[in-house]
């Protein structure tokens, strides 16, 4: 699911981490997909196993709010409209709800994989 | 060629021989040693060999469940994703070393069991402490894996009239406790009970110290009470509050009537009556299942119908199977009668079954075949105590239940003292009280207590 990211090494450099949040924060709100009503873990690409997976643990209310959220954003993008601002996600409401569940999943498939290639030595 | 009366002048020697009492003082390796460890019970044998055998027995059955369903997910989430390792690991790691893993639940206990190398029980012991303390219970394991274990259970059990028949028998003979179905029936509606937070919370209080017992046999004394009481420490020590406690006991009371199952899967008839609870309870009654024994129904030798007098009353029926027991539980017993097979010709069995109970009653029986019922439950009792299958269970229930554990020479006194009178009086509270019936299957055939003479 993860493309290339320099995030990590950013993170752990609190000074370039402080020198880069404004520029973050302006980067994600200008991106658009808040005023679309969208989260960040809307829009991480559905098209494999291991999100598809991911998508079925997710909790009952949890995966009715995703769809609702995909509808009305492809609404808005049918009719050329943007949200109004009390509808419009706020910075605070994108938080990841998916990505914890993949990471999961991708833990489980790599300990599979692990153990299906394991070799023996006594 | 030997003579018709050498036979009959031998046979009372080996009768008198086999008769000679069990030394089970004598015998060490047939007693349990109990011991306690860091507050968990422990019972050994020590066989002294290449294997071992653990067994953790919690008093979590689907008697004392909080709701339905409970001791079957419980049951299917033994071995599966703990704090520590996942449930692929565990597989993966038991089959490197070779054991064997396996639970199983019964009205009254959940049974957790490991088979090993003698070696490897540090290995198996802390297996078995972890899947008891730190089970996850994760809602997505639920409704992937254990929710279809589940499903295929029930058609299992629900496929087999007998066990409809004698899982009803049961709910109408002690109506709640008891009376609860082993595993819930594909219409009931459990789903909206079992969650995995509640059974987290149900996990926490049905593996408390106070609640499990673990039972091993093979390795040494010892050993074991190191090894539980090192991985054993970390188990909740009490009751937690709310509502999925394990539910307390409620002494079982017998109510009895009758019950009427359409079914396309087959036919059976549960003919159930109050029998005696398990060994070393207060309502243990050694003539019950010198009783089960006499009227049988099943042959324990090779092309021949057996001395019993149900396979004798009904050699003319060939497409059924009967058989006779007592199910013993720590403070109530079962004593069932199951006729399976077709349907005319149970209709027809199902009368012997009653006429045979009043000769029984009435103590117009062969005191020759009380003899060899006698002999034939002794030897039903012993053996069930001695196969690791039932022995295990039976001993760890004993110490959770807390009744003295199994001791193999009184059984065997205990049996050998039932008198034909204990079993004829047995037979006569039978018949004045009131029965069960349960019939499954094609019930237009099958037939009602009235028609065959029993009172419900």
């Amino acid at each position: 699911m993860s493309a290339p990211s320099i995030a990590n090494y950013i993170v752990k450099r609190p000074w370039l981490k402080r020198w880069m949040t404004p520029l973050a924060n302006w980067y994600t709100d200008a991106a658009g997909y808040r005023k679309l009503g969208l989260k960040f873990d809307d829009l991480i690409p559905e098209e494999s196993e291991n999100v598809q997976k991911a998508i079925k643990r997710l909790p009952a209310k949890e995966a009715y709010d995703r769809v609702f959220r995909i509808r009305r954003a492809f609404q808005c993008s049918i009719s050329h409209t943007l949200l109004p601002a009390n509808e419009q996600i706020k910075p605070e409401e994108d938080v990841e709800y998916l990505s914890p569940i993949i990471r999961e999943v991708e833990k489980e498939a790599k300990e599979r994989a692990d153990l299906e290639t394991l070799t023996l030595r006594k | 060629m030997l003579s018709r009366s050498s036979i009959s002048r031998n046979a009372p020697r080996a009768l008198a021989a086999g008769r000679r009492a069990m030394a089970s003082a004598a015998n060490p390796t047939f007693q349990y040693d109990v011991s306690e460890a860091s507050g968990v019970k422990v019972a050994n044998r020590e066989v002294g060999g290449a294997t071992g055998t653990l067994a953790l027995v919690a008093k979590a059955g689907s008697r004392y469940q909080p709701f339905p369903g409970f001791s079957d997910a419980l049951e299917k989430f033994a071995f599966k994703t703990t704090l520590k390792r996942s449930a692929l690991r565990i597989t993966r790691e038991v089959e490197l070393l070779g054991g064997e893993i396996s639970a199983s639940h019964s009205r009254e206990n959940v049974v957790l069991r490991a088979k090993f190398l003698a070696g490897d029980l540090p290995y198996f012991t802390e297996l078995l402490a972890e899947v008891a303390s730190s089970t996850k219970f994760a809602d997505h394991e639920l409704s992937e894996v254990v929710s279809d274990l589940l499903k295929l259970k029930q058609q299992a059990v629900y496929s087999n009239p007998e066990s409809v028949a004698v899982d009803a028998a049961h709910g109408v003979a002690f109506h709640r406790g008891l009376g609860a179905a082993q595993t819930p029936s594909q219409s009931t509606p459990y789903e909206k009970y079992v969650s995995g937070d509640a059974l987290a919370q149900f996990a926490q209080d049905a593996y408390a110290k106070s609640n499990v017992a673990l039972v091993a046999t093979g390795p040494n004394s010892a050993d074991v009470t190191k090894w539980v009481g090192q991985f054993f420490k970390d188990l909740p020590a009490g009751a937690t509050s709310g509502q999925y406690k394990v539910q307390p006991t409620q002494a079982s009371k017998y109510f009895g009537g009758e019950q009427r199952i359409p079914s396309k899967a087959g036919n059976a008839v549960v003919v159930a009556f109050p029998g005696s609870s398990a060994f070393g309870t207060a309502g243990f009654k050694a003539e019950a299942s010198v009783l089960a024994a006499l009227l049988g129904g099943e042959s324990t030798i090779k092309w021949t119908p057996g001395f019993s007098l149900l396979s004798q009353a009904t050699k003319g029926f060939n497409q059924i199977n009967i058989s006779t027991k007592n199910l013993a539980y720590s403070d109530a017993g079962l004593f069932t009668v199951t006729l399976s097979g077709q349907a005319d010709q149970i209709a027809a069995a199902s009368k012997n079954v009653v006429d045979v109970l009043k000769k029984a009653a009435a103590g117009e029986v062969a005191s020759e075949d009380i003899k060899k019922a006698i002999a034939l439950a002794k030897f039903r009792a012993l053996e069930s105590l001695q196969t690791l299958d039932t022995g295990l269970e039976a001993t760890g229930s004993g110490l959770v239940h807390g009744s003295k554990p199994y001791q193999i020479g009184e059984i065997a006194q205990a049996v050998e003292k039932v008198s034909e009178q204990q079993v004829k009086e047995t037979a006569q509270s039978f018949l004045s009280g009131k029965a069960t019936l349960i019939s499954v299957g094609d019930v237009h055939q099958l037939p009602y207590a009235e028609d065959i003479g029993l009172t419900v």
